[in-house]
């Protein structure tokens, strides 16, 4: 007598949560969706990613979307109030605030894309070389990075500023520079917590040089902190570039950036509040959504809740 | 670090919150301000002394006026011509060259001292020797450390004999002489307060001839003396009962140091002020609507233009000159950005000025300006930069001209700085566009026709760094009939020649005019005579009185 035992047929989402994963991409697929589903539980943080979607959206397509030019406007239509025709109203020298807004979208994104571009991968170096090297090496980059943290980070992107001239590729390396020592200081930290674990001892007894155990079996590790480090920082770095353009070191007229769209509407803040409140509400927008994604995704990567 | 953003922008949000909550609750507090003082909100964060020998500064110039007697003064209802202060009569001699004032008799200083020719000399001697900021003004009549006791000198008690080096024309002498410079101090009481000074190779004299304590004492005989000044907080001046003119209505002008428009205006609504001197455009517009405020303008004597640098090529073809004069929106920006406080005025004389021209023959034209820039072989336009301060209303008016020029292919860059940055550049001559404002510095038309049409040494090393010079603009036969001008003696003939030059700059000139400023003040409803001079240092309180 055989017993038969009857198995269900294996469903996608059950193939994705098995515990015995056949191969390393359905290991690495069930974990990404656990973390989805993580992700996904919290309400706020979908808002988060929603308005960031819109803002992609809005950048892409800032063409299409937008009604009139960004640029060029008739003073003699000079802060005209919301209407139909304009709906956040024109701004002094005539120009639609929308249109402004939209165009904005793709310089709020390009400075936070080509910071995080920038200063993560130096941050995560620096940090992993730092933590995982140890003595005088240790000592060196963390007293570099003591340096970068003793200033306040918007006055010291003031001066670099004044020193290599105002514009809005100098403030984007401005705010790099002055945003790597804290992703440096999380991956020292993370580094320091498994560099003398066993896999790692395991590693090097099969040969692997430093540079490759860094690069290869660190580095991945640092990842989850340093993405949920970034993303809340996003907000920060919006801020500091909205400072920037708002104290005229930032994005250079024309340009409609939203911090020098708020310096030049703060004029006329009493009568004509719409000229500054446009761009204020849609720094605060943006910087929210960065925020809720940012919690949502440290809920969702935190490794000591991962993985039950 | 995100915190740290945050935490300033609260910090803002609350210091303002509270501010707003303090100016809502003023009018409790403070309801108005008493009859017999006057309380003006100006930006006052210029004065850096209150020593008529040495100021030079906008605000101070108002003060100064105000506290000190002049020999001469500006006519307030012609400006192109001037009446005595203290001198009763003047004459020339046939020559040109000696100039004697008889003064009025019995008059006393606020400390009660007798006003004689000898304070008049030492007035000038001081001002000459100490050699500060509007010396010049002086000096350019030849006057030196050395020979200014001959030149400047008192014949008698009433009498001050003035020699200058040229045979100028009489109308150059005497508005000089209306500028703060020349306002006469008590030679008696500044005496008593000079200090010694060990002589060396930049100064050599062995007093200061009191420069340290006029910093902010007074020793003037004006309508009003000076009571205090405290920096960036409150200039306050009191009636002066020995004053030789009529007597002051109001005991008391308070100027309060407010630099914010919407501040001033608020404070205005409020009562806190009976005048705010320095409101923006939206502002003024806000304050003329309301029933209890009212509103008055005078024009001033400053232009506000954009230079175009001659060493930069493209820009000194005179087809592209003349183009960039096409591409300015002057009726728009007249009706916007400088609407109340400012007027279009495309010839760089001020209207109120000896031959101002006022003519703006000049409107916005894309179509003519294109047809130019091909005329120079431009017809796809060009690239080029604009140094621009980032103060109003300079900067609303590059970003327009950015505009402007954009339709007609010209690509313009805005290169934004603070004053010191832009004016370095600018004095070094390396900008190719600059965009900013001229004010007199004395009220004669030599004053501006000095700067915008002479150039005597176009080389880098030039030492006399006009505006002309500092935009290259090498134009010796203009430079020669600036010279003219100024030895003119018919008044008449000398405003025609002013009338030339202010065609040729219009026609061929390096210089795009584009508005003279206009100053405002909001008044309280009780303010009665508040009239505003057509310069800084015309604006006499003496006359105003309050319900």
């Amino acid at each position: 007598m055989s017993e038969t035992t009857y198995t269900p047929p294996l469903t996608r989402r059950d193939w994705l949560l098995s515990d015995r994963p056949a191969s390393r991409t359905q290991a690495r697929l069930g974990r990404a969706y656990v973390i989805w589903r993580r992700f996904s539980e919290n309400r706020l943080a979908l808002v988060g990613l929603l308005i960031l979607m819109a803002l992609l959206f809005v950048a892409a397509f800032a063409d299409v979307l937008a009604p009139y030019s960004p640029i060029q406007g008739d003073l003699r239509n000079g802060l005209l109030p919301p209407s139909a025709a304009n709906w956040f109203g024109t701004d002094e020298q005539g120009r639609d605030i929308l249109s402004r807004l939209i165009y904005g979208s793709r310089l709020t994104l390009l400075v936070v894309g080509l910071v995080a571009i920038i200063a993560a991968p130096v941050g995560l170096l620096v940090g992993t070389v730092s933590g995982y090297a140890g003595g005088w090496v240790d000592a060196i980059l963390m007293r570099i990075t003591d340096i970068f943290l003793a200033f306040p980070k918007l006055v010291l992107a003031l001066a670099l500023v004044a020193a290599l001239g105002p514009g809005i590729e100098n403030a984007i390396l401005a705010i790099a520079v002055t945003s790597w020592p804290p992703y440096a200081r999380i991956a020292r930290a993370e580094t320091m917590t498994f560099r003398n674990s066993d896999y790692i001892a395991a590693v090097k007894l099969m040969g692997a040089s430093p540079f490759r155990i860094v690069l290869r079996h660190i580095m991945p590790l640092c990842m989850s902190s340093l993405i949920v480090r970034v993303t809340l920082d996003m907000a920060g770095i919006i801020l500091t570039a909205a400072g920037l353009g708002f104290l005229g070191l930032g994005a250079q007229p024309p340009l409609p950036e939203w911090g020098a769209m708020i310096a030049s509407g703060r004029r006329f803040i009493l009568d004509q509040w719409w000229v500054a409140a446009a761009p204020g509400a849609a720094i605060l927008i943006v910087s929210l959504g960065f925020n809720l994604l940012g919690d949502g995704l440290r809920d969702a990567l935190d490794p000591k809740e991962a993985g039950q | 670090m995100k915190m740290n953003g945050l935490n300033g922008r609260l910090r803002i949000l609350s210091a303002s919150a509270a501010m707003s909550l303090l100016l809502m609750a003023a009018p409790q507090a403070l309801a108005e301000t008493p009859k017999d003082t006057l309380v003006e909100a100006f930006a006052i964060d210029d004065i850096i002394t209150m020593d008529p020998g040495e100021a030079f500064e906008l605000s101070t110039a108002e003060m100064t006026s105000n506290t000190y007697s002049l020999l001469v003064r500006l006519d307030p209802n012609d400006t192109t011509k001037v009446v005595g202060d203290l001198a009763e009569s003047w004459n020339v001699s046939d020559d040109g060259l000696t100039y004697t004032f008889k003064l009025k008799p019995d008059m006393k200083f606020a400390s009660g001292n007798p006003i004689t020719a000898e304070d008049v000399a030492y007035s000038f001697e001081r001002a000459v020797k100490l050699d500060k900021s509007p010396a010049f003004i002086l000096t350019q009549f030849g006057l030196n450390g050395d020979n200014v006791t001959e030149k400047a000198k008192a014949a008698d008690a009433s009498t001050f004999v003035f020699t200058v080096d040229q045979p100028y024309a009489p109308s150059f002498v005497l508005n000089c002489l209306t500028a703060t410079v020349a306002s006469v101090v008590d030679k008696q009481l500044v005496l008593e307060h000079a200090k010694p000074m060990t002589p060396n190779a930049e100064y050599k004299y062995d007093t200061d001839f009191g420069n340290d304590w006029l910093k902010t004492g007074y020793a003037g005989s004006g309508a009003f003396k000076l009571r205090e000044w405290r920096a960036n907080e409150v200039v306050v001046l009191e009636r002066n009962d020995n004053f030789y003119g009529e007597p002051a209505k109001l005991a008391r002008v308070i100027y309060r140091h407010m630099k914010e428009s919407s501040g001033q205006r608020l404070a205005l609504e409020a009562g806190d002020i009976d005048v705010a001197r320095n409101l923006d455009p939206g502002d003024l517009e806000a304050v003329a609507k309301n029933a209890d405020l009212a509103t008055t303008s005078a024009a001033k004597g400053t232009v506000y233009y954009i230079s175009l640098n001659q060493k930069n090529a493209t820009l000194a073809k005179p087809e592209v000159r003349e183009a960039l004069k096409y591409l300015v929106d002057y009726d728009a920006i007249g009706a916007t950005l400088i609407k109340g406080i400012g007027e279009i005025h495309q010839s760089f004389l001020p209207k109120g000025v000896l031959g101002a021209l006022d003519e703006n023959p000049y409107t916005f034209d894309v179509a003519k300006a294109k047809e130019l820039l091909a005329k120079a072989g431009l017809a796809d336009g060009f690239t080029v930069t604009i140094d621009v301060r980032n103060t109003q209303p300079v900067s609303g008016i590059a970003e327009s001209f950015q505009q402007t020029v954009g339709q007609a292919g010209v690509k313009l860059e805005i290169i934004p700085g603070d004053g010191k940055q832009t004016l370095t550049k600018y004095r070094a001559r390396n900008h190719d566009m600059y965009i900013g404002q001229w004010g007199m510095d004395y009220f004669d038309p030599n004053s501006n026709a000095e700067t915008f049409t002479a150039n005597p040494d176009n080389s880098d090393e030039g030492k006399n760094k006009t505006l002309a010079w500092r935009n290259a603009w090498d134009v010796p036969e203009l430079t020669e009939k600036t010279k003219a001008a100024l030895l003119e003696k018919d008044s008449e003939k000398r405003a025609g020649m002013y009338k030339e030059l202010q065609q040729a700059v219009l026609k061929d000139g390096p210089f795009i005019i584009i508005h003279q400023q206009t100053e405002v003040a909001g008044l309280r409803g009780n303010v009665k005579d508040f009239k505003l001079g057509p310069s800084f240092d015309t604006n006499y309180v003496s006359t105003i009185s309050k319900e």
